[in-house]
């Protein structure tokens, strides 16, 4: 015969009732087979059998308050032999089997912490994890001090391209300095580490002699430029004008060229005589219905003045197109002749890098160019009050041999109401 | 092979070690019956007896003392400690003692203990249950500190840190602990604790981190190739000591590097990288490092813990910085 006693439950509790018992007298019960369900102060817990056997009494009955350690079940386990290891039997408070009250607070099922919320997932980690071979040799990418990279970068010097006579192969400062007077001398003899010095120091390196650059002729395109604007300023009579077209009542996704397009073809829609070509010795103009616009395209080699034709008949879209193959054609160096010929008028988008107005320069026979700044936010008054505003800053350069102030000046309002249209 | 969470992978090289080596301990608060409260002892006393795998009082510094008796003596000796936020009573047994009895006794007597800890938010938990502390250890001499940041590293780490001569501090991120799962071999193989591990290679930005941040670096990674920046993610995995080879070889390589750590940027283990880097590899470097890290606050309270850690944006735009520095 072995005596239970209520085990102290573990929260230091003096008593706890019993809520309901899972066995009777009589009853054979294995050893961690839940007796009964007791309420402590906080939970519900079920307290497990200590011993295997029979129960022989039950000292208490559902509802009771029962002291701790007060005697609790007798069992009855033959001759004492086959006594479970009745070390201290605990009751199983942290995750009881099917409590058989519900307690006022469900107890969760064990989430893994008993503190904030553990991300829990079967997601495979799918990674590869290295660990390198040691290997000894270099990566061939130049070593330089950083003060070092910073000087040569701020020279324009490329260290890829530099041998490094310092030690272990550094790049040094005269190597930087070499490099930068003389790009045919590099790789020099063997120096000291190039010492630090503060960035306003004038180096101290032998200056090589100077090298003033070489006389080459202008060719291609840079040369095409030259006659045009020479003809020009001997020929053209230049007046120019500047305003800019308040855009803040744009609807967004307004395509910024092929709006600019758009207002030139209304500029010579109210005045078509910029849309014309003059010969200065029969002191005659040809005014064109079909405006052909040459658009001003900055290359590496020089200007590259392709012509996008007929954009008066062309909606928004199809000038967009319009511009992406003159776009693709000067990067891809494809622009023809052909497609340079006899523009009508010209358009200087220049706005995509600086400048706000210009005096773009009329190439003859044609009568007027454009010349846009890029979009910006500006002050401006209205209504006594200040905003801001995006603006594109215009500026029209005109042939006064051919045309008056007046027309330029109608021409520009022209293309500034057209441009101050939502869309 | 088993897929098994990073918790699972701890229990299971722990259950290892103790089947083929008696010496091995397990000691904490709540370990033996209840399994931990993250349940990392999960079944061991069960399966090892109440000798082996012992019920401590509440008591830290309790534990890493006993822990030191019994390593010093001849026991491996694994602790839990709760939180990495209550690890502090133990710092005292751990620097002056565990850390330094070797050298105390000229090599008489040596500390194989393991003191592991969960370290790290994003849990939600209250304060001092998130901390990331692990520099605190990495500047000690005498212990190393070992993060894993997956569940095969932390089977093979916490299995070399066990069988290790010296102390360990292994601080498990406990925001990956059932993040997600990947096949382990039971097979009782152990990393080395050496090395770093590459996570991805890549050619333009080295990004070095540990811990819980793998995850949000891994994903800047990718999301920045996208953007045709090629990043290479080393985890430092051992935080010290540092395998410098690894770092400085891809440094080298890459001429860039971010460092991304949850914990407080100020002292951090990632200021021990960036002057591993400013000494040893300065004149491959292309551009400033940079430091992607927890402020210098407490971990705030659960509900500003994300704005705390490090995010994948936060990564992303260190690793941009550095590309165009």
């Amino acid at each position: 015969m072995k005596t239970f006693n209520l085990p102290d439950l573990g929260e230091g509790l003096q008593e706890a009732e019993i809520v309901t018992w899972h066995v009777k007298q009589g009853d054979t019960v294995k050893v961690d087979q839940p007796l009964l369900s007791v309420e402590t102060a906080k939970a519900v817990v079920d307290v497990p059998s200590p011993y295997a056997g029979r129960i022989a009494k039950l000292y208490w009955k559902d509802g009771d308050i029962v002291p701790t350690h007060a005697a609790l079940v007798d069992f009855d386990i033959g001759d004492g032999a086959s006594a479970a290891p009745a070390a201290t039997p605990v009751p199983k408070a942290q995750a009881p089997k099917a409590p058989a009250v519900v307690t006022e607070e469900p107890i969760a099922e064990d989430s893994g912490t008993v503190v904030g919320k553990m991300a829990t997932s079967s997601t495979l980690v799918e990674e590869t994890a290295i660990i390198r071979k040691r290997s000894v040799k270099g990566t061939g990418k130049p070593k330089a001090a950083p003060a070092v990279r910073a000087y040569a970068k701020g020279l324009g010097v490329d260290l890829t391209r530099l041998t490094g006579t310092g030690k272990n192969d550094l790049i040094t400062r005269s190597d930087v300095d070499r490099a930068a007077s003389s790009p045919g001398a590099i790789a020099g003899s063997k120096d000291r580490r190039g010492e630090a010095r503060p960035p306003s120091v004038k180096p101290s390196a032998p200056l090589a002699p100077i090298a003033y650059g070489e006389m080459v002729p202008l060719k291609g395109p840079r040369r095409a430029m030259q006659s045009a604007m020479s003809k020009t300023r001997s020929e053209v009579a230049e007046c120019t004008i500047f305003d800019d077209a308040d855009v803040h009542g744009w609807t967004p996704g307004n395509d910024i060229t092929a709006r600019i397009v758009r207002s030139i073809v209304a500029g010579v829609r109210a005045e078509p005589g910029f849309n014309a070509w003059y010969d200065g010795e029969k002191v005659a103009r040809q005014i064109h219905e079909r405006i052909d616009l040459a658009m001003a395209v900055d290359t590496p080699e020089g200007l590259i003045v392709p012509v996008m034709r007929d954009v008066g008949s062309k909606d928004l879209a199809q000038l967009r197109a319009d511009l992406n193959v003159v776009k693709e054609k000067t990067h891809a160096r494809t622009v023809s002749p052909e497609d340079m010929r006899n523009p009508t008028i010209t358009l200087s988008n220049f706005g995509m890098m600086a400048g706000r107005y210009a005096t773009p320069v009329v190439v003859p026979p044609q009568v007027a160019i454009v010349g846009t700044g890029g979009v910006r936010h500006d002050v401006v008054p209205v209504l006594g009050g200040v905003e801001v505003h995006k603006r594109i800053p215009l500026s029209l350069t005109f042939d006064h041999r051919c045309l008056t102030g007046g027309e330029a000046c109608r021409f520009l309002a022209a293309m500034i109401k057209d441009l101050q249209k939502a869309q | 092979m088993a897929k098994v969470a990073l918790v699972e992978a701890i229990t299971m090289a722990m259950a290892y070690e103790m089947a083929h080596d008696d010496s091995v301990v397990v000691l904490g608060e709540d370990v033996g019956k209840n399994g931990g409260v993250f349940r990392a002892t999960l079944g061991l006393q069960e399966r090892f007896g109440a000798e082996r795998v012992i019920d401590t009082p509440l008591a830290e510094a309790l534990i890493a003392g006993i822990s030191i008796g019994m390593a010093a003596m001849g026991l491996k000796p694994i602790a839990e400690i709760q939180f990495s936020g209550f690890i502090y009573p133990c710092v005292d047994e751990i620097i002056n003692h565990a850390g330094r009895l070797r050298s105390r006794t000229r090599g008489r007597l040596s500390v194989p203990m393991v003191l592991r800890a969960p370290s790290g938010g994003g849990i939600h938990a209250p304060e001092h249950h998130s901390e990331s502390n692990e520099a605190l250890f990495a500047h000690m001499p005498g212990i190393r500190v070992v993060m894993p940041s997956s569940p095969q590293r932390a089977y093979g780490l916490l299995l070399a840190a066990i069988r290790d001569p010296d102390p360990v501090i292994f601080l498990e991120p406990t925001r990956l602990y059932r993040l997600n799962k990947q096949e382990v071999a039971d097979d009782g193989t152990a990393l080395p604790l050496d090395t770093c591990f590459v996570l991805r290679e890549g050619t333009d930005v080295t990004l070095v981190t540990w811990g819980a941040m793998v995850v949000e670096s891994m994903a800047a990674a990718e999301l920045l190739e996208k953007d045709g920046v090629s990043v290479e993610v080393i985890d430092l995995a051992t935080v010290s000591p540092i395998d410098e080879q690894t770092i400085l070889e891809s440094v080298e390589k890459t001429g860039r590097c971010v460092i991304v750590q949850e914990a407080p940027i100020t002292g951090g283990v990632g200021s021990e990288v960036a002057a591993l880097i400013a000494e040893k590899a300065l004149y491959s470097l292309e551009a400033p490092i940079v430091r992607v890290a927890g402020w210098d606050t407490p971990m705030p309270l659960f509900k500003l813990e994300h704005d705390y850690m490090p995010s994948i944006a936060r990564v992303s735009a260190g690793i941009t910085a550095v590309m165009e520095g």
